[in-house]
């Protein structure tokens, strides 16, 4: 029968431990983009969700732009640009809800057993977080360039301009790999869908509210400021907030630190738990 | 001869349940072998620590030489495994999902096509391969699963029950395929509760109960190993019966069914079956059915586990 066949041997036996590294490289790269395919396919096919995905953030500025911005004393926030300021949180609060969802359907990996059959794969635990992460910085960056136009059409400029706008989207693919590597964790740590989701809701708008998000940090009382300083959100906005209001400023670079530090912690702690949740304890790969 | 897959003390325990004792398991190359036991008896732990789903608590387990615990990614790169819940698939077409499995694998992306023809044409797929999973039946999403346990040409496929809950159709085609892998070279591990299915299917056979392993042989040496055949008797006072036969020459072994019925072992029920109604007749024990059969693996599994398959199924 066919299908029994022996498949070609199509590597040939690594001479060095190069070549091997370089292997076991291109075979992550394979089953990152193999899982990334899998996600792509199914928001292709849920077109609903893509439209109001897709749609939410520019909403979420017109309606809370248009609403809140009369309210707001432009001594305050520094800038008689709300929109503008409003911008970076609105992003934010995106990335953060796209943290939610995006774990949703590792969580059904893990209650419907198709998690247990892709850990009987040869394939690298990090991989399955990675292709998470690499799809929703993809949706989101489509996000952003939706919202940060129909910002345009309301008369917010990026003082940056177009590079400033790329920077945009590091710092949110930054805050993203964070976000994506914490909900994921929890997804897998918790004993069922209800516990996540009564986590993720209580988490969610305190971190926001945590944040500049809405206030800029010196309106804020002296220990929000102390929390806000240390949520990864914070640095995000500040980054994202001096780009489009003030123009290129040192501040933008400590804060991409900063998040490239938070991802970096986020993504071996995320890593980590997967590991444990799913019984692997012995190799590297 | 050399083992494929080997356990020796097996155990796994989940805080103060022991699921599994201390298996010892042995299954050559080219083997189906099956895993007979009743549901929580440990067959499904047992598979999740030989297809590195689980740690084990104490023993070892190996599976073409490397080690489940300390070599899992050699041991993935061999086995198939199909699991006993078909995988959720969402809106993917069959075609989408074993083109993506195969890239899993590492196979090249030039092979992933023909690779995926070829395993979804090896369980009569093609022609649905690009519909969408939810538009399946349960037969076929089956079949799916089974023809991803392909993709590599694994060396040892692990089946968890793969005809549970399956029409009579899909099960025959489960079985087509196991013999067909067989053929072609595979060694397979079964986890069953059909003993029909294990009779017709395995090799070797071990019963497990309480996990660890109760006895291990073919079936046909197992079922030898009962008696040459077994009498169901059906009466209204067992217990007296019981004592009445129990000093006769020709008896065995005598074992209650849970439903009452008395399974008493002889070596010729021709000669057995007018000794019993004779001394009912004598000590005036009513009988209401007394029937016989060559011995099945059920039989088997009333004899080493003290309960019929079926029954304790019901019961869990």
């Amino acid at each position: 029968m066919k299908a029994d066949q022996a498949l070609p041997q199509e590597q040939a036996p690594a001479s060095g431990a190069v070549q091997a590294r370089g292997q076991a490289r291109s075979q992550w790269a394979q089953e990152v983009l193999a899982l990334a395919r899998r996600w792509w396919i199914e928001l292709l096919r849920e077109r609903l969700n893509l439209l109001f995905s897709l749609l939410q953030p520019a909403i979420w500025l017109v309606f809370f732009g248009a609403g809140v911005e009369r309210a707001m004393d432009a001594e305050v926030i520094g800038t008689a640009d709300y929109m503008g300021f409003m911008l970076a949180g609105i992003i934010t609060f995106t990335i953060v809800g796209n943290g939610v969802s995006g774990a949703m359907p590792l969580l059904w990996d893990k209650e419907t057993g198709y998690l247990d059959r892709l850990m009987s794969m040869p394939i690298a635990r990090s991989s399955v977080i990675v292709s998470r992460f690499v799809f929703q910085v993809a949706q989101q960056s489509a996000q952003i360039l939706l919202v940060v136009l129909v910002a345009y059409a309301l008369g917010v400029r990026i003082a940056t301009g177009p590079l400033g706008l790329l920077v945009i989207l590091v710092a949110a693919a930054l805050l993203t790999m964070s976000v994506t590597a914490a909900f994921s964790a929890l997804a897998y740590a918790v004993p069922q869908h209800g516990t996540f989701f009564a986590i993720a809701g209580f988490v969610s708008l305190p971190l926001l509210f945590m944040s500049n998000a809405f206030v800029p940090l010196h309106a804020m009382p002296a220990w929000m400021q102390v929390v806000a300083r240390v949520n990864p959100l914070t640095y995000a906005i500040e980054a994202m907030r001096t780009l489009v209001l003030d123009g290129w400023a040192l501040r933008v670079a400590s804060s991409l630190a900063v998040l490239t530090l938070a991802a970096a912690l986020c993504l071996a702690a995320g890593t980590q738990q997967f590991r444990k949740q799913t019984g692997e304890r012995v190799q590297r790969r | 001869m050399s083992a494929v897959i080997e356990a020796v003390g097996l155990r796994k325990v989940f805080g103060d349940q022991v699921a599994v004792a201390a298996l010892d398991l042995r299954i050559e190359r080219g083997e189906v072998f099956g895993l007979l036991g009743p549901n929580g008896a440990g067959k499904t732990t047992t598979i999740r620590m030989l297809t590195t789903l689980l740690a084990p608590t104490a023993g070892v387990a190996r599976v073409c030489g490397f080690d489940v615990a300390t070599h899992p990614s050699e041991v993935r790169r061999r086995i198939g495994y199909v699991m006993q819940t078909v995988a959720y698939r969402g809106l993917l077409s069959g075609r989408e999902c074993v083109e993506i499995e195969a890239s899993l694998y590492h196979l090249p992306r030039r092979d992933v096509r023909r690779r995926a023809h070829e395993v979804l044409d090896a369980v009569g797929l093609l022609p649905h391969a690009d519909r969408r999973w939810t538009t399946y039946s349960g037969g076929m999403k089956k079949r799916l699963d089974l023809a991803c346990g392909l993709l590599h040409a694994p060396e040892v496929l692990v089946l968890d029950e793969p005809s549970l809950g399956l029409d009579v159709q899909s099960r025959h085609k489960v079985w087509e395929y196991v013999r067909d892998r067989q053929a072609g070279g595979a060694t397979i591990l079964l986890a069953t509760n059909y003993l029909d299915e294990a009779d017709r299917l395995c090799n070797r056979v071990a019963i497990i109960d309480h996990g660890g392993v109760v006895v291990s042989g073919s079936p046909a040496e197992l079922k030898r190993s009962v008696s040459a055949d077994v009498m169901q008797v059906a009466t209204g006072d067992p217990e007296r019966l019981r004592q009445v036969i129990t000093p006769e020459p020709w008896v065995k072994e005598i074992v209650g069914g849970d439903s009452g019925d008395l399974h008493v072992y002889v070596e010729d029920a021709s000669v057995a079956l007018p000794a019993v109604m004779r001394l009912a007749l004598a000590q005036d024990i009513k009988l209401e059915r007394v029937t016989y059969s060559q011995p099945s693996l059920d039989d088997v599994f009333l004899l080493h586990t003290g309960r019929e398959l079926r029954e304790v199924e019901v019961a869990s």
